[in-house]
């Protein structure tokens, strides 16, 4: 065992190690920056950046072809560690590097942090709406409500991930299974009675007998969403209830009722619910005299929070976002003829790390160029 | 070394394992109780990306019990006060004429059975009579509005031109398509825009406004 990590910490210990690594880390930016000329932003950093490998489709076929960027800043993170664990004797001579390793080791744990726990989401709301959750800008859900219960719904939702195969899906509170038929990632929709070369989409229940399903190529464009489309078919001991077409396109939920319980069948944009609500009382767009160029546009929210015990009012505008409850509330779009807002909801834990971690590279350099600088000042002077 | 060799093959076999895992299993929770389905209300959607306006009137017509099902052809709306109604005539269906300092502008109603073209053929149309250049479906995209009104959906493009502004509504309605164009002085049109706005949700289908 001794032997093991012996070699561990030689291994892990040595210069070589860390330019391989930076050298890696350049190749990897290079590659991921090709690459975005078909991915967009948010894709590449899914694939290159916020991952352990990197997983490419070769004609459909998925191999790992390059060490992701979690793979690569790990190990960057373990050669930094160890290095100053076995390597580095503490000494007030090099309390410089110290600081700014350390702050380098905090930029690198703060991105690790980041990457796994911030989230993003979107609030829409009409003037005078009251909303109590918060929608994922482009992950989808299929969500299955039981609205029986006189006081509340009982909400159960599956990931589209979990959607897109075949094999059926149980859930201890539904009296029925869930399987999927046909899955299209990104679909158009379109009526058949005005579209007769859609294909049926071969659901027997609601709108999706009159709706004809296509698939899209996936897009990755920042300003587009993928809308894929799914036709689910729900067995019971009694047999087949039907088939339905599920798809973001759709406007409401489809209920149907079974057991003597009412259910409702969505498919939407990843919900995340919240303690509190918001309304929108007003939103305010002022644009500069004559033109269309927005000049600052606001929304007055009140906020209510039960546990706070009462409710307040709050102006929402660029660069004035409200935080509660770890989340941050930003001004980020209007639609609807100004008459509804969209906030960006934001979490991340370390978001504070950054700041930390540049403070204390910039103190640490500061420090040892100090250093330097007071004993070759103190030299010159014992000289002269 | 081989030690290493060994550990560090463990080590992508582990990573790579947990880059093919991602949570997939259903989850369950309670909220408070929501409204139930109103065919008529807005969809939370990109306005690049908003339905179809053909799925959400056939939605809107299937759930039934809250929207009554428009049976006629035609739709109502208010005119705007200091806008002048004038009798229906030709193809028009309806006309309003507005007038100010910066001269007078004309709003005609018209409808034409099923897509009429599109709204991309549409748009260069009006475009090249307000003297502009054609443009192409990916730069029309970003220029359409979309308002919910009632049951109905509406497009709403503003063309300004040199001298002349162009605001247009295009509704699909029944198996045709309804175009409320006002046409006028730039200043006069720029000026007139939030009544117009405003005007546009007073249409309705001639039977949900009896």
């Amino acid at each position: 065992m001794n032997e093991i990590l012996r070699e561990f910490i030689r291994f892990f210990t040595t210069l070589k190690l860390t330019v391989v690594l930076l050298i890696l880390a350049i190749i990897l930016v290079f590659l991921a920056t090709l690459d975005q000329v078909t991915l967009g932003i948010w894709a590449v950093q899914e694939k290159w950046f916020r991952s352990f490998i990197v997983i490419h489709f070769f004609r459909g076929f998925p191999l790992p072809v390059f060490p992701g960027g979690y793979f690569i800043g790990g190990l960057l993170l373990i050669n930094l560690v160890t290095t100053h664990l076995y390597r580095f004797k503490l000494s007030w001579k090099k309390s410089g590097i110290h600081i700014t390793h350390a702050g380098l080791i905090l930029l690198l744990v703060g991105e690790l942090i980041t990457g796994i726990f911030q989230r993003e989401f979107q609030m829409r709301m009409d003037e005078g709406e009251t909303k109590n959750y918060s929608e994922s800008p482009r992950e989808v859900e299929l969500a299955i409500i039981d609205v029986s219960p006189a006081d509340h719904d009982h909400v159960i939702v599956v990931p589209a991930s979990r959607v897109a195969k075949s094999t059926p899906l149980q859930h201890p509170s539904l009296p029925f299974t869930l399987r999927t038929l046909t899955y299209y990632p990104n679909s158009h929709l379109g009526l058949r009675s005005q579209n007769p070369d859609l294909p049926p989409s071969g659901a027997n229940r609601d709108i999706g007998t009159r709706l004809g399903a296509a698939p899209r190529p996936l897009t990755f464009k920042e300003n587009e969403r993928n809308l894929p489309t799914a036709i689910v078919e729900l067995r019971s001991a009694d047999g087949i209830l039907g088939t339905w077409l599920l798809s973001p396109w759709l406007i409401e939920p489809q209920t149907f009722d079974y057991a003597g319980r009412t259910f409702r069948l969505a498919m939407r944009f990843v919900r995340e619910y919240k303690p509190y609500n918001l309304t929108l009382e007003e939103f305010t767009h002022d644009r500069y005299p004559g033109t269309d160029i927005p000049k600052n546009f606001s929304s007055r929210v009140l906020l209510n929070d039960p546990r706070e015990g009462g409710q307040r009012e709050i102006l929402v505008y660029m660069n004035n976002p409200l935080r509660h409850d770890g989340f941050t509330f930003y001004q980020a779009g209007f639609d609807n003829d100004d008459t509804t807002s969209i906030l960006q909801v934001v979490t991340n834990p370390g978001w504070i790390i950054p700041y930390i971690s540049c403070a204390l590279l910039t103190l640490g350099l500061l420090v040892q160029f100090g250093i330097h600088l007071f004993a070759f000042a103190r030299k010159r002077a014992a000289l002269a | 070394m081989s030690s290493v060799i060994r550990s560090s093959f463990l080590l992508v076999g582990v990573l790579l394992a947990l880059s093919g895992c991602r949570d997939q299993q259903p989850r369950s929770y309670l909220v408070p109780k929501e409204a139930a389905p109103t065919p008529n209300q807005a969809q939370p959607s990109e306005p690049s990306q908003s339905p179809p306006a053909d799925i959400a009137a056939d939605r809107a017509a299937m759930a039934g019990t809250t929207v009554p099902v428009a049976t006629g052809n035609d739709l109502t709306w208010t005119a705007p006060s200091g806008w002048a109604e004038q009798p229906a005539s030709g193809m028009r269906k309806g006309t309003l004429t507005l007038s100010g300092p910066e001269g007078t502008g004309d709003l005609s109603v018209t409808a034409f059975p099923d897509a009429v073209g599109g709204n991309l053929a549409n748009v260069n149309r009006w475009r090249g009579q307000l003297g502009l250049n054609p443009i192409s479906a990916a730069e029309l995209r970003p220029l359409l509005m979309h308002i919910h009104v009632g049951p109905l959906h509406l497009d709403v493009i503003d063309i300004v031109g040199p001298r002349e502004r162009m605001l247009v509504a295009i509704i699909p309605h029944a198996g045709a398509t309804w175009f409320f164009r006002l046409l006028g002085p730039d200043a006069l049109v720029g000026r007139e825009k939030p009544t117009f706005m405003r005007f546009l949700q007073s249409i309705r289908p001639a039977s949900d406004a009896s």
